[in-house]
């Protein structure tokens, strides 16, 4: 019988998850958190260097005469702007432009580009590529990649990489020899902190794995499990399929479905772009009509919290990890959107959250209320919009 | 001897009647369920053909039971069980298998390894069939109107299938009208590319019909593996509890807890019809039982044509039933065993014996067993739809023995010559061979069998043809034609009868749907 | 560089029907044909010396109102009013004859069965009330469901719905049960006899690849009858390739360009809209509007291109079932092949239909075919069923002498006079009718005529109604709904809903 896969990395991560906190994802087992409680490695993620296993993020190999033109096609984002070493982040729609998936493109040369998602695309690239001059291949179990995110990343890498990574820009990638290995580096994340994500041979992961931790021993490197990393990325007001929005081909109904303007992805939808890609009509209508919908951020009131909890006599009560459930936002008695995961930030201080609202109340500065359970009783929390991301230091893009 | 006192009459005890009498006992009504033989269920049993061997004999799993029906007549409460059957095992002929179970991570897993483009195929396939199953759920429980007609309960029907397609998006539409006229090979090769997963895929499209996977039409089938999905109750196909006869015996208990009589051993010669009016029914034995009304659960062909005289119906009705394709395609192989076959594919496991294991390894292997049948032959190389019931309900074998049920295709009711017992035998046989080539050590256990044509079917059920669904799922057969256009509507021509069993809309399979609505409109029109 | 309002690619009936029609509403029109004759399917071929035949279909008709719209008349078209009888081969040289006169059909088919004799005339009265439904059906346009069509659409599909309604409500659901329908079903609906059944049933199968008890062939039967108005060809003076010289005579007469040698490489795109064409020549012409009868898989997939449509609809394009599996055997004889006058088919029993269907599933050449079998003086045209485009084993450039094999020795059963008679021979195979004659995998219909590629389903769903996802591009061959035989309803529907 078929079984999930562990990781190329599992040798390692196995030893060290002290709470057996699994967590499945895209067929792979992944740690969750490695220790009983997740604040260490939230803060490696903020203050040091965090080793986290990625490899269950969906590859593809794009290749051939036309494999600009075909992710072109499919992606809402000019891919003949790119250069060489180049990586974009972008969304893909439907033809009706509803977002199916979203990931990052690398152009590792001239014809040849690395594709990532959160769900298989295979079907949907081969679908589109007719006609086309490209080959594509899947790359998920043969390439593994580990993110190393942090504020020291860059130190730990300096000091283990053959290549200085000190000229790496952000969104850009070099080639490079880690552990006397062969692994592609780019300057990405999921974390909004400085951070890399190395991409290896699955062969060759141990050596990397290694070969970091032994280098990042003197910068507090520590293994951060997926619980950890799902609050930084909501500090970094970046959402995630299947909990922010859901792809347009697992929808049941249409209202569960999702514009890139919906997202907030107005910067990655290149209607200036010539000729056709998918979606390409519906997107030029929304972009004229406005959209019905937005993404914010939004900043729960402490004090109104803490106003509530009291009530009842007891001291505000905050999730220890990022939750992913749906809580209904109010203006007044109406409800106008809901919050699809809240965090607390221990960075910030705050009680935050990753909100779907209707217009006009998708405005900056709108005061809403979401939903907390108080005591068996539900309330609704003080809240305004803010700006996304939450939090963002300077050195993310220096 | 006369009785009269009875305010409705059920002919037939197998699932469908006994529904309709519990329906009717339950809204405080004296009913009689009369049955043929001496014991309850018809299709739908579960009998110690060889002793300490319980043979789910016909029908043998279940997805489309009405969840209300579940409910209403309390079913859990008489013994209900519906277990899961979490596995479909397809051996391949190069030694390998394919398979799928009920968690979606490993099934992809399994699929990728056969063909990472059918592993994407299988999610959106799967995504899209239940969808077009929500969309086409509600036509399920419309009453067929009368298109042809101008009469206001017509007029209603027609405006609700209007409002009904209209309800639907352009997607849902287009792929409903798709799905009722394609064939289900058509279908599945837009899709798919793996040999065994099409043939396994496909064999659903065409089990209970007198069709190949290459026949048009028969995709829209495939659409009601997704129905009992939607539905939330259970997921896809289970296995009951003491086998399908554990259902009947269900209904039947809370049938007559409700107050409702059951007779065995009481098989109707005729409907009494006086002034257009059926007023009781005439047994073999001489009997006569009056009530206000006659349901009857038996197939279209024996209540239009056998039980009523043919000046009570019109010439049309009588045409149309005469036509009503009702041919048998499928047999059943019961087998007693002392130890479970080892399949090649899989010689030491013994998990996805819990589950079902279909004998397609292609769409042609299924398409050149029709091929036998269309031309009067049962097919050499059949397609078996295999389970082991004692492997999920363990009271269904001695310990540590077993029972194998496999349902058989193409088996056709009008073999060349007729059926006798040496064409029977050679039946059974051609399902050890076939057997035997993914599984070689089936012999060795085999304990006994038990070998059902259509044939037997007929004989010991009295469905016309023995075909399963009491009438092929045929377009031309479906909605507001089955079993006949303008007499869709469980009601007759004979005021007070009734059609209460699968051959009227929507059809088979163990859904209990046509013995609650013929209850429903019979205790409308006051009985 | 010239331009025009409307370019149309293909000059077979359909492409010429429309293009006559724009050029009367005075639209500037240039047809574009890749061959040196116009004509498409209908055309009449000189293979050698003496050796004229009508190519590909023995008989046909445009419809009537197209006809005198057009003028056809004037341009030398004369349809035969003489219908000859339709004759089903049997061993015994005891044929079934299907007389043009109802009653001598009777007579014939009183030797197989009495009661199908005395069915005979009110089956005949049905299949007229069919015929009304099919063509009323082929001249509404198929609107967009379930919300998008606007009122001259609605307005044809209502007319459509009265004219069914007219037929009475039990005539009206006769035909509904009978499309999904086998034609074995069918036909059992009327007859008891294997023989009578088999012959009525094979028009259901003739050009299609489906079997006699494939769903849906209950319409086919009734599209062929239609097509036909009646059971045999109805053959056209001099050739029906006369219908489409009329056409382009009228095109012509009109204002109309015609211009052959002249293959359409691409339809040129710019920002989802089309606005003219490139020839494999190089030339590049630029029009309003671009109408393209070729179908709808080459038209996609080669002429606009998968990269210029969206990938949902180039998975449908790709899907659209073609499966041609029709060959010709044409022969000149000395005159003494025996054969008599009429529409000669070889479709002994229901299950002989089937079983030569069964080849074409497989991908083979059928061993025991249906044959339709015209003569028209020395010339004898063989339609053969059942030779799969797609081959198991072989390949077209050699398999063609095994259907003339098979063609021979089935009629030599009948007409033992036939092979010595035999002067010159020409096979046209699937393969010849892709190349020769432009239709994707050998199929005649553009789209096989099934169930899920019929009506508001064709050519694929969601665009039944001509227009294209690229803008000012449409489609008006056989593959559009009105299309398969030669009505020219596609052609005449397509000028309705160009802007």
């Amino acid at each position: 019988m078929q079984q999930l896969r562990n990781t190329p990395f599992h040798e390692r991560t196995s030893a060290l998850c002290q709470p057996q906190n699994w967590r499945k994802w895209a067929g792979y087992y992944v740690v969750g958190s490695y220790e009983h409680t997740i604040d260490r490695e939230y803060w490696a993620i903020r203050n040091s260097a965090a080793l986290i296993d990625v490899t269950p993020l969906m590859k593809y190999m794009i290749k051939g005469k036309d494999a600009a033109n075909l992710l072109d096609r499919v992606t809402t984002r000019n891919i003949h702007k790119m250069s060489v070493g180049q990586v974009y982040y972008t969304a893909w729609c439907d033809d009706e432009g509803k977002m199916i998936d979203d990931g990052t493109v690398a152009r590792l040369d001239e014809t040849t580009f690395r594709l990532t998602s959160a769900e298989p695309n295979l079907r949907w690239l081969m679908m589109n590529a007719v006609g086309f001059d490209v080959h594509i291949s899947e790359v998920s179990d043969s390439v593994a990649s580990l993110s190393l995110q942090g504020p020291n990343s860059r130190s730990v890498l300096k000091r283990v990489c053959e290549s200085d990574v000190e000229g790496l820009k952000y969104f850009r990638l070099m080639k490079n020899k880690l552990g006397g290995v062969e692994v592609t580096i780019s300057r990405t994340g999921y974390t909004g902190d400085l951070g890399y994500e190395i991409w290896m041979e699955a062969k060759d992961a141990l050596k990397v794995w290694d070969a970091l931790m032994e280098a990042g021993q003197d910068y507090g490197i520590t293994p951060v499990g997926i619980l950890a990393l799902d609050m930084t990325r909501v500090e970094a007001g970046l959402f995630m399929l299947d909990v922010d929005y859901t792809s347009a081909s697992h929808a049941w109904i249409e209202a569960q479905k999702s514009s890139p303007f919906e997202l907030g992805l107005d910067w990655t939808v290149a209607l200036d772009k010539p000729g056709y890609f998918v979606g390409r009509k519906a997107l030029e209508k929304e972009k004229k009509e406005g959209s019905s919908w937005k993404m914010v951020g939004i900043e729960i009131d402490w004090v109104g919290m803490e106003a509530l909890y009291a009530e009842v006599g007891l001291p505000p009560q905050v999730p220890g990890t990022a939750v992913r459930a749906s809580m209904p936002i109010m203006v007044g008695n109406v409800q106008v959107g809901y919050a699809s995961t809240a965090s607390w930030s221990p960075l910030l201080k705050k009680y935050i959250a990753l909100a779907h609202l209707e217009k006009p109340y998708y405005e900056l500065g709108t005061d809403v209320r979401m939903e907390i359970t108080v005591e068996h009783h539900r309330k609704h929390a003080p809240a305004k919009v803010v700006k996304l991301p939450f939090y963002e230091p300077e050195w993310k893009k220096k | 001897m006369t009785t009269n006192n009875y305010d409705a009459i059920i002919i037939g005890g197998g699932h469908n009647g006994l529904v309709a009498a519990a329906y009717l006992a339950r809204a405080g009504k004296k009913v009689v369920v009369l049955e043929r033989r001496d014991m309850v269920g018809g299709a739908t049993i579960t009998e110690e053909i060889i002793p300490g061997f319980k043979f789910t004999e016909f029908s043998y799993v279940v997805s489309l039971l009405r969840p209300e029906i579940i409910r209403d007549l309390k079913l859990p409460q008489h013994g209900l069980k519906i277990l899961p059957l979490p596995s479909t095992f397809t051996p391949m002929d190069n030694g390998d298998y394919i398979a799928g179970w009920d968690d979606h991570d490993t099934t992809r897993r399994e699929i990728y390894r056969h063909s990472p483009k059918d592993a994407e195929a299988y999610d959106e396939y799967g995504r899209r069939m239940a969808r077009l199953a929500k969309a086409i759920k509600p036509i399920l429980s419309i009453l067929p109107p009368d298109p042809t007609s101008l009469h206001p309960k017509d007029l209603m029907g027609l405006l609700k299938l209007g409002q009904f397609a209209s309800s639907l998006t352009e997607k849902e539409l287009y792929g409903l009208a798709k799905i009722m006229t394609q064939s289900a090979a058509d279908m599945l090769e837009e899709w798919f590319e793996t040999p065994a997963l099409l043939g396994t895929k496909s064999a659903s499209g065409i089990i209970g019909t007198f069709l190949g996977p290459r026949s048009p039409s028969t995709a829209y089938v495939l659409l009601h593996h997704y129905m009992g999905e939607i539905d939330g109750a259970f997921r896809a196909w289970g296995f009951a509890k003491g086998g399908t006869g554990g259902i009947a015996e269900a209904i039947a208990s809370s049938a007559r807890a409700f107050g409702s009589e059951i007779r065995l051993n009481a098989t109707v010669k005729q409907v009494i019809v006086k002034g257009g009016r059926a007023v009781g029914v005439a047994l073999e034995n001489g009997d006569e039982i009056y009530a206000k009304a006659v349901l009857s659960s038996a197939d279209p062909f024996v209540t239009f044509l056998k039980l009523v005289e043919a000046k009570h119906l019109p010439d049309d009705l009588i045409h149309s039933i005469q036509k009503f394709r009702t041919r048998g395609s499928s047999g059943k192989v019961n087998i007693a065993l002392s130890e479970l076959p080892r399949f090649t594919a899989l010689p030491d496991q013994n998990v996805l014996h819990r589950g079902a294991v279909s004998i397609s390894p292609s769409i042609d292997y299924i398409e050149r067993a029709y091929d036998d049948a269309k031309y009067g032959r049962f097919a050499k190389e059949p397609y078996i739809d295999m389970i082991f019931p004692s492997m999920i309900d363990p009271d269904m074998a001695p310990p540590g023995k077993h029972v194998m049920s496999c349902f058989v295709q193409y088996a056709p009711y009008d073999i060349e010559g007729g059926w006798d017992d040496a064409k029977r035998e050679a039946f059974g046989e051609s399902v050890i061979s076939t057997t035997e080539r993914y599984a070689p050590n089936i012999r060795r256990p085999t304990l006994g069998k038990q070998v059902i044509t259509p044939a037997d079917i007929e004989n010991i059920t009295g469905i016309t043809g023995g075909n399963i669904f009491h009438g092929e799922l045929l377009l031309h057969q479906l909605f507001f034609m089955r079993p006949a256009t303008q007499w869709a509507g469980f009601r007759t021509p004979i005021n007070g009868y009734y059609l209460a069993g699968s051959g009227a809309h929507p059809g088979g399979g163990i859904m209990g749907s046509p013995g609650k609505f013929a209850a429903e409109l019979a205790l409308k029109d006051g009985i | 560089m010239k331009t025009y309002d409307t370019i149309i690619i293909g000059a077979g009936h359909n492409g010429l029907v429309a293009a006559a029609y724009l050029a009367k509403k005075g639209k500037k029109v240039l047809v574009l044909e890749r061959r040196d004759m116009v004509g498409g399917q209908v055309v009449t071929e000189s293979f050698g010396e003496n050796f004229k035949v009508d190519s590909l279909h023995a008989g046909g008709t445009l419809r009537p109102d197209i006809i005198k719209h057009l003028n056809l008349a004037s341009h030398g078209l004369v349809v035969d009013t003489v219908r000859k009888p339709f004759i089903s081969l049997q061993a015994d040289s005891k044929h079934l004859v299907f007389d043009a006169d109802p009653a001598k059909a009777a007579e014939s088919i009183k030797r197989f069965s009495e009661k199908d004799a005395a069915n005979w005339i009110p089956f005949l009265d049905f299949m007229n009330k069919v015929s009304r439904f099919v063509h009323s059906a082929n001249a509404a346009i198929m609107p967009r469901l379930p919300k998008g069509f606007n009122a001259s659409e609605g307005m044809a599909l209502a007319k459509l719905g009265i004219n069914v309604r007219m037929l009475g409500g039990k005539n009206m659901m006769r035909i509904i049960r009978g499309i999904p329908m086998t034609a074995d079903e069918f036909v059992d609906e009327w007859f008891e006899s294997d023989i009578v059944k088999a012959a009525v049933a094979s028009l259901g199968l003739h050009g299609f690849t489906l079997g006699a008890f494939g769903a849906g062939t209950g319409y086919t039967l009734m599209h062929n009858w239609a097509n036909r108005g009646g059971m045999s060809h109805v053959s056209v003076q001099g050739g029906i390739g006369k219908i489409s010289e009329a056409l382009a005579g009228a095109v012509r007469l009109l204002g109309g360009e015609i211009r052959t040698n002249a293959e359409v490489k691409k339809v040129v795109i710019k920002d989802m809209r089309a606005s003219g064409v490139v020839l494999s020549n190089g030339e590049e012409i630029s029009s309003g509007n671009v109408i393209s009868a070729a179908d709808p898989k080459h038209t996609f997939l080669s002429l606009v291109g998968a990269m210029e449509l969206p990938p949902e609809f180039v998975w449908n394009v790709q899907s659209i079932k073609m499966r041609g599996s029709v060959a010709k055997v044409h022969l000149l004889t000395d005159g003494k092949h025996g054969i008599p006058d009429g529409t000669v088919v070889v479709a002994p029993s229901i299950k002989y239909l089937e079983k030569a269907y069964d080849a074409a599933k497989y991908h083979q050449i059928s061993e025991k075919p249906y044959l339709e079998v015209t003569t028209s003086g020395n010339v004898v045209s063989i339609h053969f069923q059942f030779a799969a485009y797609k081959l198991k084993s072989g390949d077209w450039k050699t398999e063609g002498a095994k259907v003339e094999k098979i063609a021979m020795d089935t009629l030599a059963e009948y007409f033992p006079d036939l092979k010595p008679s035999i002067v010159n021979r020409k096979v046209l195979t699937p393969l010849d009718l892709e190349t020769t004659y432009g239709l994707t995998e050998g199929d005649l219909n553009h789209g096989q005529l099934m169930l899920d590629q019929f009506m508001f389903m064709r050519p694929i769903p969601g665009w039944s109604n001509h227009r294209t996802p690229i803008d000012n591009l449409y489609l008006c061959g056989s593959g559009v709904h009105g299309g398969g035989g030669v009505s020219g309803a596609s052609g005449r529907n397509v000028v309705k809903v160009l802007k």
